[in-house]
């Protein structure tokens, strides 16, 4: 897919009218291309003899006005700001603390989100509009704003009613947009329900690039301790140095799961826990349904007398039967054990189940829950595959206990 | 000055003849003049009933050739038989174009509607075009006889919504009136008791406690008139909530209505256009093509013996590590920007943001 490089970087209004956001396109692009020459902003006018690139920063700084705090989490603050130029344009600037561990340089989190997110542009994917660093070495990324929460909230919410039309528009944007990553070869790894966003208009957006890395890459070693655990493929809980695109795929037949039952589906409380509930949810590997995986490195031989026999269709049709047969296929093509005979973000976009009855519900008519504000901020400040579950999650961040689990 | 109200009253007197059998009022002082929205000319209710009972009859007044019919004749309500007209026509039309400012795209759409409709009012007030105007819209009101009916029928809700609401409005105002007065009553005859009690109290006891008593008495009182402030309060609060509650139930109404005023048929001229949505089929890849490759074509293998370990490495395989991925970016990394021209689409972008600019500035 050849994928032009020119990104269209201007956040687009909020505002409905499209007269507003041609006005916004025309000032971003007039401001980006006049450059600091042609027409100065104030501060760069005091020290003109400074850096070039000094000078850019601070023009793009100074393109976005902070308003109000949205989040704080250990790795990153969030702001709810918009452009100098465009009140009515909101964005989200995510400010990445200057940590302890690094003190030579910037988090490896960070640096994944700039370079992934920034050659990503797609309808579901969060859009990065601007980098920036202020006085403090901080590193700000302008990114844009999603009032509406996240997925999380609506399946926790037990007042929100949601059908097998809506879950399939979800699951669509979702696909689509993790499609869209591996066909750049872009792997995510931190795919969960609070990590996919609602824009306004009711889209679903992944974020949180923080775990985000190029795949495909021969002989080169990747970490096997990435994704949050519910959302963990097997190889990976295996150990498997090498993976490929479908780790992800499991991520997303862990929340379609989760949006059908409105509970996790497979919730281990450590990660050898989490493969032992695999194990009696989906069967037990064995070299027979999965050749090779006794030579994976933290393969554990199972407990012989309490094999679980592969699923097969009939587990999935009886475990979510309002998604239908067709449906539950799609599902347990997500959640083959074997990597290989897991299906691709594209073989999933390809498969009956979008076409058949009932159609995927449009956007604007999707269901939706206030006050998601707060949430995004939550969201933006999580470091990848954390987890906040943990009763005192807004006290004492220093006393990190999770890290000791 | 207005003219003077005698020079009213004496043109009004030269009327007063019957033009078709010239009695006048003198003679007959009951005597009322009706006029038919056919040709506007004036007649006797008595004129009206002698020529007209036995069913459509011609005008009476020399020169006009309307036939008219007894059922159509009227009282005149303005005294300038043209301000008559004009109204007549003006309700007419309006009956037909009735649409409302909810079912336009926007407010310029919605004057635009306006004007035209005050056009059309004009040019059959002055006689332009009657034909093709009236034609015009014997075609509109029979092409759109049911969205009509519909905002005709909605028109006529909310008048009477509105009427209900208003007498609603006024027995709560009688209401607070009432009690006010009620309250008022009830503290006057309060302190004119509470003085009689102090008053047969200390005709009662001794001297010495008079002070006292007065006392007593004064605080008895205000202690009563605190406790009746707090009931009121109450009430009033209480009253308050149940006109919000009214107010917001009226405020729901007045949506549904709207979006049910929606669903009426599309219209000539610059009306909105009501989206028809040629439901499309669902596509999962949201208007992407998947695989497509402009270059080259992908194998399903390359021998390479770079890569032939990872084909025997069981470890690797298991954990799904796929060449083709490495196959596939591999090449389209090679390939990757041909066909892109930056320059080309910058000049675009900008060319596509100039073009509003112009016609903005």
């Amino acid at each position: 897919m050849a994928v032009s490089p020119l990104i269209s970087r201007s956040p687009s209004a909020t505002a409905s009218s499209s007269n507003a956001a041609m006005k916004l396109k025309k000032v971003a692009t007039q401001s980006s291309l006049n450059g600091p020459e042609i027409a100065p902003s104030p501060l760069s006018m005091q020290n003109s003899d400074r850096e070039l690139t000094e000078q850019l920063n601070d023009d793009v700084r100074h393109k976005y006005i902070k308003d109000k705090k949205l989040g704080e989490g250990t790795y990153a603050v969030v702001f709810l700001g918009h452009l100098r130029s465009e009140p009515s344009s909101f964005v989200a600037i995510k400010k990445i603390k200057v940590n302890a561990e690094y003190k030579d340089g910037l988090s490896m989190d960070a640096i994944r989100e700039v370079k992934y997110l920034q050659e990503l542009a797609h309808p579901n994917i969060i859009a990065l509009h601007d980098v920036f660093s202020s006085k403090d070495k901080n590193l700000s990324l302008v990114l844009e704003y999603l009032p509406l929460g996240d997925l999380e909230m609506l399946i926790k919410d037990a007042n929100i009613h949601y059908g097998v039309a809506d879950i399939k528009a979800w699951m669509g944007m979702l696909t689509r947009g993790v499609w869209f990553c591996h066909e750049n070869f872009v792997l995510h790894r931190d795919i969960k329900p609070n990590n996919l966003l609602i824009a306004s208009d009711g889209e679903v957006k992944l974020a949180d690039f923080g775990l985000a890395r190029s795949f495909a890459d021969p002989y080169l070693n990747m970490t096997h301790q990435v994704i949050t655990r519910w959302y963990r493929p097997p190889e990976l809980l295996y150990g498997a140095r090498q993976y490929s695109g479908v780790v992800d795929v499991w991520s997303i037949g862990m929340v379609f799961a989760e949006l059908i039952l409105r509970v996790p589906f497979v919730a281990g409380s450590s990660d050898l826990d989490q493969i032992s509930k695999i194990c009696e949810a989906f069967g037990t590997p064995t070299e027979a349904n999965w050749p090779g995986v006794t030579k994976l490195p933290n393969y554990l031989a199972p407990d012989n007398n309490h094999m679980v026999p592969l699923q097969g269709r009939e587990f999935f049709l009886r475990q979510f039967p309002t998604v239908g047969a067709v449906g539950a296929d799609l599902l347990m093509s997500m959640c083959a054990l074997d990597p290989r005979k897991r299906s691709s973000a594209c073989q999933i976009l390809q498969h009956g189940w979008w076409l058949t009855e009932p159609k995927p519900t449009n956007k604007e008519n999707l269901p939706r829950k206030s006050g998601g504000t707060k949430k995004m901020g939550d969201d933006l400040t999580r470091r990848g595959g954390e987890v906040d579950d943990t009763p005192f999650k807004n006290a004492a961040r220093q006393l990190d206990f999770n890290a000791m689990r | 000055m207005p003219p003077s109200r005698e020079s009213i009253s004496n043109r009004g007197d030269d009327d007063e003849v019957c033009p078709v059998c010239k009695s006048s009022r003198y003679l007959n002082p009951d005597m009322r003049f009706l006029i038919n929205p056919e040709c506007y000319h004036k007649m006797c209710e008595s004129c009206v009933d002698r020529i007209f009972s036995g069913g459509p009859a011609n005008c009476p007044v020399a020169g006009c050739h309307k036939t008219l019919r007894k059922a159509r004749f009227r009282k005149q309500t303005f005294e300038d038989i043209g301000v008559e007209r004009e109204v007549d026509i003006r309700r007419r039309v309006m009956q037909v174009l009735n649409r409302r400012e909810e079912e336009f795209d926007s407010k310029r759409a919605y004057d635009d509607f306006l004007e035209q409709r005050e056009e059309i009012i004009a040019n059959l007030v002055h006689g332009t075009d009657v034909a093709k105007t009236e034609g015009d819209l014997q075609r509109y009101a029979s092409e759109n006889m049911r969205s009509i009916r519909a905002n005709q029928a909605l028109e006529a809700r909310e008048a009477s919504s509105f009427q209900e609401q208003q007498t609603h409005e006024q027995e709560l105002a009688r209401l607070r009136r009432q009690a006010a007065r009620e309250e008022y009553e009830n503290e006057r005859r309060e302190i004119l008791a509470g003085r009689e009690d102090v008053l047969s109290r200390l005709a009662a006891g001794k001297p010495a406690d008079a002070a006292t008593i007065a006392r007593e008495g004064h605080k008895v009182l205000l202690k009563k008139s605190s406790a009746r402030r707090s009931e009121e309060e109450r009430i009033r609060q209480k009253q308050a909530a149940l006109r919000n509650s009214d107010s917001r139930k009226a405020g729901a109404t007045a949506v549904d209505r709207t979006t049910e005023s929606r669903d009426s048929g599309f219209i000539k001229g610059l009306k909105r256009i009501k989206t028809p949505e040629p439901e499309k089929p669902y596509d999962p890849f949201g208007g992407l093509v998947p695989n497509k490759r402009d270059y080259y074509t992908l194998r399903d293998s390359y021998p390479s013996s770079y890569l032939d370990p990872i084909r025997q490495d069981t470890r690797m395989q298991a954990g799904g590590y796929n060449l083709q991925e490495y196959y596939s970016r591999t090449l389209m990394e090679a390939f990757a920007g041909l066909g892109c021209f930056v320059d080309e689409e910058v000049a675009r972008r900008d060319g596509a943001i100039s073009k509003p600019n112009a016609t903005e500035v």
